[in-house]
């Protein structure tokens, strides 16, 4: 699969969405010690996020895999106490830079993934966004897909964007 | 055993901690550590005095790849350079080792064994460092890194 026909997809395709996935198991896993589940989401309720979102982003010059990791709070404070052996506090400068470089370890991993269908592309840096109330929109309706895990972090979901590059 | 100067380079503080913390637990050497959070940073801390450097890739204002060739283009050929970094595929990791002449490549997240399996051979039995270009086969492990990943 190259970038140019998945520039003309009017949806992620399911092959892509596959290897996303399973970085997403494979990046947790690593860090929690066992791989989450994936879960069917079965009820849309959009409800608003108390948590941390990572933020990242899989590009080329033509197109963009926007990732972005929804993380509860509770699922936040045990992914520190896995990953570097503290619960960090929710409302630290760290527990930012945490949630940006795990955001950055499941980019290295979906990049590197991706690559064996055809697409090349590097990662962005990331960013965190903490807060409550925190509501995913997007204003230009990209193709998405949202996918739900669960572990013994805790639950998170990782939403996936596919837009052309600007 | 005499003191080991490490240069950390890593835009995100808590994955320096996760550098140091790791090679404390592996006490192939007294280490004692220099941070910098991008490329640029450790273009200004670098001195003579450092020993090993450990670098990661995706940084603001100059990528680790990038630092590292600007290290062995000031002529410190035989300072170890270790990548440690998200990046995995195969591109990313011929490019660290060839373009930017890193001598070991670690993938995050990574395990203190999975440090040790890549430095280890740069330090001798009394935790000194191991320079120079007689074992420069050995050291460049190339496979054994990608294996280790």
């Amino acid at each position: 699969m190259i970038t140019e026909e998945l520039k003309k997809a009017d949806h992620i395709p399911a092959e892509v969405t596959e290897i996303v996935k399973d970085s997403v198991i494979n990046t947790f896993a690593s860090i929690c010690g066992e791989p989450p589940q994936y879960l069917e989401i079965e009820d849309d309720n959009k409800e608003p996020l108390n948590g941390i979102i990572g933020n990242i982003a899989v590009f080329n010059p033509e197109l963009t895999f926007s990732l972005m990791m929804a993380i509860p709070r509770e699922t936040a404070m045990n992914i520190s106490e896995a990953f570097i052996g503290i619960e960090l506090p929710f409302e630290s400068d760290d527990m930012g830079d945490l949630i940006g470089e795990i955001a950055n370890i499941l980019a290295g991993d979906v990049a590197a993934n991706i690559e064996k269908i055809g697409f090349r592309g590097q990662s962005s840096l990331p960013t965190a966004t903490r807060g409550s109330d925190l509501t995913l929109f997007m204003p230009n309706k990209p193709p998405t897909v949202k996918l739900k895990f669960s572990g013994v972090c805790g639950d998170f979901l990782l939403n996936m964007a596919m837009s052309e590059s600007k | 055993m005499s003191k080991i100067k490490a240069l950390v380079v890593d835009d995100s503080k808590i994955m320096r901690s996760q550098v140091k913390r790791a090679l404390d637990q592996l006490m192939l050497a007294d280490f004692e550590y220099e941070e910098a959070m991008d490329g640029e940073d450790a273009l200004a801390k670098f001195n003579d005095d450092i020993d090993i450097l450990f670098v990661d890739w995706n940084m603001p204002k100059m990528t680790g790849v990038e630092f590292a060739r600007s290290i062995r283009d000031k002529g410190y050929d035989n300072i170890p350079i270790i990548m440690v970094t998200a990046e995995k595929s195969m591109g990313k990791v011929d490019k660290a080792l060839n373009e930017g002449g890193a001598n070991e490549y670690i993938t995050k997240p990574f395990t203190a064994d999975k440090m040790h399996k890549a430095i280890s051979s740069y330090f001798d039995d009394e935790g000194n460092i191991i320079t120079g270009e007689d074992d420069e086969n050995e050291k460049k492990s190339f496979f054994s890194s990608i294996l280790n990943s």
